[in-house]
């Protein structure tokens, strides 16, 4: 991997992430789980929670943080974000109403609309967007290594 | 002309952003500020759209849980849900952008349109 | 409308001219996360804290990471000039575009805020979610009820588009790495 060489160590970085990172992590999460009441949401929470990543990425090497966070569990989190969407609203479909139609869950379940709502924003849009902005980071962080200049052949 | 620009200072305002946002796409040379140049021009729609929802004297779109109808200033949260959706897929768009960007990097060796134009002819 | 607004706007136009000037491309990148940020704070004042906080986050946050990420991946071209040099065509094109959109669009639209103006005072849709809201869905956000649940599959779709992004980015990089 050639971004390696991109790092340094930075006491002021570091220090300052260290002291940041849980208050937007908390924050993030405050977002997502508060978005019914108050402004936020999970597209909100899920950005910086994702951002938060990004910021311990920047001080303690993009690299190390790849393999601590481990690849599957970025794609769980995007792909696990789009199945929860998907099966909240087929489910609600199951259940006799239209895709997404939350009174299904009441009439059936007695499961009141809110959290059907809540489900699909902290277990689909949230994990969606903040996997996507990790993704996306690591990602172009990673850049694209040509073939022909390092003669690695065509093993793309 | 002073009033009208007054009383309607953000759409005055998108429209020049989206003039500035114009002017980087077809100037720039490098592709990188031409990106920069299409974020420009969709955050000044984005202003767009929440200067629509805006009311004067209102409050953010929360309504208590019991509202008292006809009296209430709230902004239309429609425009909100709108813009807030097109954030993200816009900085979906500006990451598959750059990816792109840093292909042509790899395979060209410039970011500058009129080089990458010259290279491409000489292929 | 205030004074710190009108100062926000004045920030956001100076910030915008010179993301379109600065030749450096760090340059650019760097104010345009300041024009981002004043973008979020504009947002603010016209009563949307939701997309202001996304603005903030992503906008001024993400964005800029990104585009730091692909100058530090690429180039970043050197030069003795600070601001790029004015082209002149492409000015005088975004111009007219500018004067033409002034002279004829902008006395059409409705002052800002105006609580006649249709766009807001619409009944069926902003009133019909300002009264509904909660009654229907349970929650105080009229936002989150409008992404959530009236609207909830267009949010879907554009959960996949994002995902769908994701995966292009992916693809084009040619990463096997998350595989």
């Amino acid at each position: 991997m050639s971004y390696q060489d991109t790092y340094s160590e930075s006491q002021v970085i570091l220090t300052a992430v260290k002291i940041i990172a849980p208050f937007t992590l908390t924050y993030g999460l405050f977002m997502t789980f508060h978005g019914a009441d108050t402004p936020g949401g999970s597209f909100q929470g899920g950005a910086i929670i994702g951002v938060t990543v990004l910021m311990l990425a920047f001080a303690f090497g993009i690299e190390p943080t790849r393999e601590w966070l481990r690849n599957a569990v970025l794609v769980g989190l995007v792909a696990g974000g789009v199945a929860v969407f998907i099966g909240v609203g087929l489910a609600a479909m199951a259940l006799g109403g239209n895709f997404l139609e939350y009174d299904r869950f009441f009439e059936v379940w007695g499961i009141r609309q809110k959290w059907g709502m809540e489900a699909i924003e902290i277990g689909g849009i949230a994990l969606i967007v903040a996997g996507v902005v990790i993704t996306l980071f690591f990602a172009t962080a990673a850049g694209f290594t040509p073939t022909r200049t390092d003669g690695r052949g065509e093993d793309e | 002309m002073i009033e009208l620009l007054a009383s309607r200072y953000a759409y005055a305002l998108m429209f020049v952003l989206l003039a500035i946002g114009l002017y980087m796409m077809i100037a720039n040379e490098n592709l990188v500020k031409k990106l920069i140049g299409v974020n420009l021009f969709q955050t000044a729609i984005f202003l767009f759209f929440v200067a629509v929802a805006y009311v004067e004297g209102g409050s953010s779109p929360v309504v208590p849980a019991d509202p008292d109808p006809g009296a209430q200033l709230i902004a239309s949260p429609l425009p909100h849900v709108i813009v807030l959706t097109a954030i993200v897929v816009g900085v979906a768009l500006t990451a598959v952008g750059l990816a792109l960007i840093v292909r042509i990097y790899a395979e060209y060796g410039t970011l500058r349109e009129d080089t990458l134009r010259e290279v491409r002819a000489d292929d | 409308m205030s004074a710190v607004a009108y100062t926000l706007v004045v920030f956001v136009l100076l910030t915008a001219v010179a993301t379109a000037l600065f030749r450096d491309v760090l340059s650019a990148i760097v104010v345009f996360g300041a024009y981002s940020l004043g973008m979020a704070i504009l947002y603010t004042f016209l009563l949307a804290p939701d997309v202001a906080m996304t603005e903030a986050a992503i906008g001024a946050g993400v964005t800029t990471i990104l585009l730091l990420l692909t100058i530090a991946r690429t180039s970043r071209p050197s030069s003795d000039r600070i601001f790029e040099r004015v082209n002149v065509p492409a000015l005088v094109v975004c111009g007219a575009f500018l004067v033409v959109m002034l002279a004829t669009v902008l006395p059409a639209t409705e002052a800002v805020g105006d609580p006649e103006a249709i766009a807001w005072a619409n009944p069926e849709v902003t009133g019909y979610y300002i009264e509904n809201t909660y009654e229907d869905t349970g929650v105080q956000n009229a936002v989150t009820a409008v992404l959530a649940a009236y609207r909830g599959f267009d949010t879907f779709g554009e959960a996949v588009v994002v995902f769908a992004a994701g995966v292009a980015t992916l693809l084009v990089l040619g990463r096997e790495v998350f595989a």
